[in-house]
């Protein structure tokens, strides 16, 4: 496991909190956000404890997204508490909530991979942006070990434009992966996939769990990734965690909204 | 006691003119903040000039060829005019004024707010649709100074010099122009276009150039940033940054000659 400290010698320089005592990597508690008259978060309480996958399953627009964006700081809740790795989100500064970004990895819905960018300038962005002082030896040596996991170290000079939907997302989870994380956010990272690549994106993130140690949030429509990647699931009904279980629990609940998620 | 809501004059006005309000304000605000955050570092020195390279030099041959082909055009247009009066020995002098106080700034920032203003905003706009902009943030950048602030600072920058570069292929293509019926050397031509044109002609179609590249970057930058809808929203913040910006040249303009003529320079 890659260690930028050891790497570069250097101490972030705005102390974060340190890890919190318990085993809650992330603790959402009474969580809102509102968007004008849609109140899409009202009350979300949420708890990712070490090394879990928690799968969020929900209908769309049922906030989601907003809730892994509240998590990473890039949007704004109303009220309640965000807490990641024992750091209250609200109160960060800017300089602090940077620190903190280099500890989530965040792979997006749409890759959102740089178009103007080629794949190594996409990973190398996040090393050079967080100040990290890596030399140019080093920072080759991790997008390449990182493209390597994902199988695309081939494509380390092609466009995103000439990247496939599945290589998109590899390679937008090897960006995300590129600073070696302790937390993943996954915005629906197998949506737009035909099924056999699906699958690969799934064995791919239970890959990351087991190599880079990491704990996870999946947003996901995908059943059969859920299935496999969940530790626990929570479903997002109205603003609020609805259910929480493991997969099989929530299977064989009676309940009309859990199960119409499992048809 | 609920108070009773008694309607406010904002609720009075049509609801396209609380709009216009609402986006002036919007713009005045995305402006502020441009000019709150261009003096505190992180500098993007690198993006700057990758924004400039793209903004000035790609746009180098379009302001080039139109502004030869408005030079040739404006001098055998006037040319009849001013054989009527016996007086062609003034059509150097004539279109260089014309040239380089008015024509060559407005012509220039028209078409670089069609070609770099649409790319601007089409360029951000996607951006934000794909959650580039979200990727960046997460990436330890601020995507305001990354993304907005290097391009206004390069049009800015980019659109006095592409006038002063335009304003000379134009006085050049006027040159040619004067040759078709006379002989002239292209001494004598700029010695003649010179007699006539003083500092005080070109300082302040460079300012207001200045003026037309800020407008330009600011306007496509704040388009392309508040883009909605998905791809649709990506053509109209283009399509609105092109509309916005060449109307706003016009007001510039105006706002310029009377402020030159107030201090005497016309």
């Amino acid at each position: 496991m890659r260690n930028y400290n050891k790497i570069s010698g250097e101490q972030i320089p705005l102390p974060l909190r340190d890890q919190n005592n318990d085993d809650k990597i992330i603790h959402i508690q009474k969580l809102n956000k509102s968007f004008g008259e849609n109140h899409v978060l009202r009350g979300v309480d949420l708890k990712l404890n070490k090394g879990e996958n928690i799968v969020v399953l929900g209908k769309s627009g049922s906030g989601k997204s907003i809730l892994i964006k509240c998590i990473a700081g890039l949007v704004r809740y109303d009220s309640g508490s965000v807490k990641v790795l024992g750091n209250e989100i609200k109160e960060l500064t800017s300089a602090q909530l940077d620190d903190l970004r280099v500890k989530i990895g965040f792979v997006f819905q749409s890759s959102a991979l740089y178009d103007s960018m080629t794949v190594r300038k996409n990973l190398e962005f996040p090393l050079r942006r967080h100040q990290l002082k890596l030399n140019q030896h080093e920072i080759l040596e991790i997008v390449e070990s990182t493209l390597q996991d994902v199988g695309l170290l081939h494509a380390i000079d092609l466009m995103p434009s000439e990247l496939s939907g599945g290589m998109r997302k590899r390679i937008g989870l090897a960006r995300a992966l590129v600073l070696n994380p302790e937390i993943v956010l996954y915005d629906e990272p197998t949506t737009g996939l035909d099924p056999i690549t699906s699958k690969e994106i799934t064995n791919l993130m239970l890959n990351t769990k087991k190599k880079y140690n990491t704990s996870s949030i999946i947003i996901s429509h995908d059943m059969h990734c859920a299935k496999l990647t969940s530790d626990r699931v929570v479903v997002l009904s109205d603003g609020i965690c609805y259910a929480e279980g493991t997969f099989d629990e929530l299977q064989k609940s009676k309940d009309p909204i859990i199960h119409s998620f499992f048809i | 006691m609920q108070k009773k809501d008694t309607p406010g004059l904002i609720s009075l006005l049509p609801k396209g003119l609380t709009s216009f309000f609402e986006e002036v304000g919007d713009t005045s605000r995305f402006a502020a903040r441009f000019l709150r955050e261009i003096w505190f570092p992180p500098y993007e020195f690198k993006e700057v000039l990758r924004q400039s390279y793209e903004i000035g030099y790609r746009s180098l041959p379009l302001v080039g060829i139109t502004s030869f082909i408005i030079g040739l055009v404006l001098t055998l247009q006037s040319r009849p005019t001013l054989a009527e009066f016996g007086a062609e020995s003034w059509l150097p002098a004539m279109v260089g004024v014309s040239i380089l106080r008015e024509i060559g700034p407005v012509i220039t920032a028209l078409i670089c707010a069609g070609k770099i203003g649409s790319s601007i905003g089409a360029e951000i706009g996607s951006m934000k649709v794909t959650e580039q902009i979200d990727a960046m943030e997460v990436s330890g950048t601020n995507p305001f100074k990354y993304i907005v602030v290097s391009r206004i600072v390069a049009t800015t920058l980019m659109i006095p010099l592409l006038v002063i570069i335009g304003d000379a292929i134009a006085l050049y293509g006027s040159y040619l122009a004067v040759n078709i019926n006379d002989k002239v050397s292209l001494t004598l031509f700029f010695e003649q276009v010179f007699q006539k044109v003083e500092f005080s002609d070109l300082i302040p179609s460079v300012i207001k150039s200045v003026f037309f590249g800020f407008c330009i970057g600011l306007i496509g930058t704040y388009k392309g940033y508040h883009t909605k809808k998905g791809t649709e929203g990506v053509g109209r913040s283009a399509n609105s940054a092109v509309v916005i910006s060449s109307l706003l040249i016009f007001i510039i303009d105006l706002v310029a000659v009377q402020i030159t003529s107030f201090l005497g320079l016309i």
